[in-house]
């Protein structure tokens, strides 16, 4: 019961610190549960900013892939009971690839194990200073990975060491209700209990929003945002 | 009072830089937002980087660089910018401000890639440093310490636009170069010439070609290593290159060369005839490693410089000054967001005769700076440091402490 209160009080991503850790990764269908399932419309288009001008270089900065940022999360700020029973966390992979994170955006739940693979023919050195997580993998080369487990709920921000240019955002939910956004701003939260919540997406840049909603037994309720 | 005094000037300083950086802060945001907004491609980029150093006291101007200002002790405000003319082709520029002491450009080029298929890129304008690798670490934070190679900063008592007429009068400047004098050229007390100046950049014209493995640079330029310039003063060129190779990854060897003419017209015409027409130039040779692999960053370079310097009497120099200058660098992270640092620096003279025995012309310099760096957030980074320094052996040394912020967005 406790668990459930704490997820309740907070809004936007402070749910995610106040939870506890290791939550279940895995799938938790509610018998005749209800879901959530929208899209998630950018109006603005978003880039991301210019690397740092390479005044010192010799000549071009070599070429890198711009990350997509018409990605959003959308999560439950209050989950239901249940929602953060302890399962073992699984393990994704975060790539490394034509200097750039991909994915750019991440999501996983608390005990979770992300491998960060680098596919470049140069070194790259992962880290972050943000409070959930703070890491430092050092350089390492082409077809290795270095994994970091996740264990406390919130943002973190990864950097590469050597290319300053490069940056991803893990999200770590202490509940499994979150769903990254597809090719066209869609998503799907499933397994919901009757109920009522408050629906919030999260952008890189775009301004947050949160939406209060009631869930019926064994309704698809749908749910759309766009953000500006 | 005067302690007052001082103290009010360091901040007002540390307001015009605090403002500064506000300012800058406040365009990039504004260029942001209205790139935000925008479906055209975004061509202008800013970087901004506040830098402060306080340190114990330098008596002996082992810190203090061309500009006659220490490392260990400057407050500088940078502002880079690009701006992308199409696919191929920017300008680059920074605008610099150190201790208050008013903006100045210190750099401005364009930059063109002229084939779209091939790895050839042309720059024109102030531009960085072919030669060495120190010199184009352009940022504060790709100094894993606060005090700078020897070779790169320390100031040797030879002067450009000041020259001795004998040995003698070399010598009697020995370890003086943060303040020398001589009878030819500029009657006047000024700083030596380090071997490379990395603090300004010559202004010319230079070309890349960049492989996977191999990277190749050649430029011409108005000034030379230890005295770059804007505007020529003796109508002679500079001529530098580098090769670049990255055998295996983590590891990148360089090894450069440059010849230019260093000896300003002021100072050659007040050389007797027979002397004007020959070439002074300095001739320089640099040799890089870095090696790099876990938490590790190793370093390592050197350069060895030659100036020819004309005399006009007796005990004459019969051969070109010549002067070296060797490093060795290592960081080491040791938990996420801190790491420790180490140089150890030595800087040495060819001999001359004078005064019937043989004397290098220079006092030797070594230094040993010992520093640890903690990243605040990713672009807040506070360092600390110690230096042991060492001239003629160990006839003077010298302890600094030094601690430096850095900011940059």
């Amino acid at each position: 019961m406790g668990r459930v209160l704490l997820g309740l009080t907070v809004s936007a991503l402070p749910v995610m610190a106040l939870a506890p850790a290791a939550a279940p990764p895995a799938k938790l269908l509610v018998a005749g549960g209800g879901a959530i399932r929208g899209r998630v419309e950018f109006l603005r288009e978003e880039r991301p900013s210019p690397r740092r001008p390479a005044i010192a270089d010799l000549g071009m900065p070599a070429a890198h892939e711009t990350p997509d940022d018409r990605v959003a999360v959308v999560y439950l700020e209050s989950a239901p009971r249940g929602a953060f029973e302890e399962r073992p966390g699984p393990s994704v992979v975060l790539d490394q690839r034509n200097e750039t994170f991909v994915p750019h955006v991440l999501a996983v739940t608390t005990g979770t194990t992300v491998q960060f693979l680098n596919s470049d023919k140069t070194y790259h050195n992962v880290f972050s200073l943000s409070k959930p997580k703070r890491f430092d993998l050092g350089r390492y080369p082409t077809g290795r990975s270095k994994s970091v487990r996740f264990d406390r709920a919130g943002i973190v921000r990864v950097f590469c060491e050597i290319h300053s240019h490069m940056s991803a955002f893990i999200l770590v939910f202490a509940h499994r209700h979150f769903a990254v956004t597809g090719a066209r701003g869609e998503y799907r939260i499933e397994g919901l209990p009757p109920g009522t919540y408050t629906v919030a997406v999260w952008h890189p840049v775009l301004a947050a929003k949160t939406r209060t909603v009631r869930v019926e037994e064994g309704g698809d309720l749908e749910l759309d945002f766009e953000l500006t | 009072m005067a302690r007052g005094a001082m103290a009010g000037r360091l901040t007002r300083r540390m307001s015009v830089l605090a403002l500064g950086l506000w300012a800058a802060g406040a365009v990039a945001s504004a260029q942001d937002g209205a790139a935000a907004n925008s479906s055209a491609p975004r061509l202008l980029a800013f970087g901004v980087e506040g830098l402060a150093s306080v340190s114990t006291d330098d008596d002996a101007y082992f810190n203090y660089s061309s500009y006659g200002q220490s490392a260990t002790r400057l407050l500088r405000l940078r502002v880079d910018a690009s701006l992308r003319i199409g696919e191929r082709a920017a300008v680059l520029a920074e605008g610099r401000m150190d201790n208050g002491d008013g903006a100045s450009l210190s750099a401005l080029y364009l930059r063109v890639r002229p084939l779209a298929d091939r790895p050839l890129d042309i720059q024109a304008g102030r531009i960085p440093p072919v030669f060495g690798a120190f010199a184009r670490r352009a940022y504060g934070a790709d100094n894993p310490l606060i005090g700078q190679p020897l070779a790169y900063q320390y100031l040797t008592s030879l002067r450009s636009d000041s020259l001795p007429a004998s040995a003698d009068d070399l010598l009697l400047m020995k370890g003086q170069g943060a303040a020398s004098y001589y009878p030819i050229g500029t009657p006047t007390w000024d700083t030596g010439l380090p071997l490379v100046a990395s603090d300004r950049w010559d202004t010319g014209i230079q070309a890349r070609w960049a492989a996977e493995r191999v990277t190749v640079a050649a430029a011409v330029s108005q000034g030379t290593l230890s005295n770059p310039r804007v505007r020529d003063d003796n109508s002679g060129k500079q001529v530098s290159a580098r090769v670049e190779i990255r055998p295996l990854l983590g590891l990148v060897l360089g090894a450069s060369a440059a010849r230019g003419d260093y000896v300003t017209s002021a100072a050659r015409a007040a050389l007797p005839l027979e002397a004007r027409d020959r070439s002074h130039a300095q001739r320089a040779f640099g040799a890089d490693a870095e090696f790099s692999r876990g938490y590790w960053l190793l370093r390592a370079e050197g350069v060895w410089s030659r100036w020819s310097v004309p005399t006009v009497r007796k005990p004459f120099l019969t051969s070109p000054l010549g002067a070296w200058g060797v490093f060795l660098e290592a960081r080491r992270k040791i938990r996420p967001g801190l790491f420790a640092a180490t140089r150890v620096d030595h800087l040495g003279f060819s001999r001359v005769t004078a005064y019937g025995t043989s004397l290098t012309w220079d006092a030797p310099v070594s230094r040993v700076e010992l520093g640890a760096g903690f990243s605040v957030r990713r672009n807040l980074l506070l360092k600390a440091a110690v230096q042991q320094n060492w001239r003629s052996g160990a006839a003077y040394s010298e302890k600094i402490a030094a601690a430096q912020a850095l900011f940059w967005y």
